[in-house]
């Protein structure tokens, strides 16, 4: 899947993978797509809830070798 | 994010200072998160957090599997949240108010309460 943007957080610790996504996110124009790695383990559910709650979408969700990529798209 | 949620706010309630890393830092983990979720976050030290309160304190701070908590606190106040310092707990311990980082508020129990009543939830670490 294609992204606007990129966004690398391997080897950060929560939360600060979904801090650093909400700044990328607040930087991009509605309908783009973020980007997002990290192998945080709790990376996966917190993707999804940042998603329900700040309305933003989640196009995919992908782990390969304890990396998770998350593309998320602006609303 | 819609205008509802953004007015919604957490209150954490944080009594544990440098001497329990992990306590402290807890509370400012779970800021972070709800302020990058658009969520109001308000962290309150009471008890020996008020040190944590204090200029190039949080700096030192560092938790297994945490972020340290400078870069914590960093982040807290740069998203806009606020912080919180009990009056009383500064008196008992000596501290000079002017020692605190310029976004604490100094606040009392009445301040607090307020804080409680209009939050969504409060936390108490």
């Amino acid at each position: 899947m294609q992204a606007d943007k990129s966004l690398d957080c391997r080897g950060m610790a929560c939360p600060m993978p979904i801090v650093k996504l909400s700044k990328a996110i607040k930087e991009m124009s509605a309908g783009q797509v973020l980007a997002v790695s990290a192998d945080d383990p709790g990376f996966e559910a917190d993707v999804k809830a940042w998603c329900e709650t700040t309305g933003n979408l989640l196009k995919s969700l992908e782990s390969e070798g304890g990396i998770h990529t998350a593309h998320i798209q602006k609303t | 994010m819609g205008d509802q949620q953004g007015k919604q706010k957490i209150l954490y309630i944080a009594t544990h200072g440098p001497g329990d890393p992990e306590r402290a830092t807890l509370p400012f983990v779970l800021a972070n998160a709800a302020l990058a979720m658009g969520v109001e976050a308000v962290v309150a030290l009471q008890g020996d957090a008020v040190w944590l309160g204090v200029k190039g304190t949080a700096e030192h701070v560092f938790a297994g599997g945490l972020p340290a908590l400078g870069e914590l606190m960093d982040g807290f106040l740069e998203m806009g949240g606020r912080l919180l310092v009990c009056s009383p707990c500064i008196q008992h311990r000596k501290m000079d108010p002017g020692s605190l980082v310029p976004q604490a508020q100094v606040v009392a129990a009445a301040t607090l309460t307020g804080e409680i009543l209009t939050a969504k939830a409060v936390l108490n670490y």
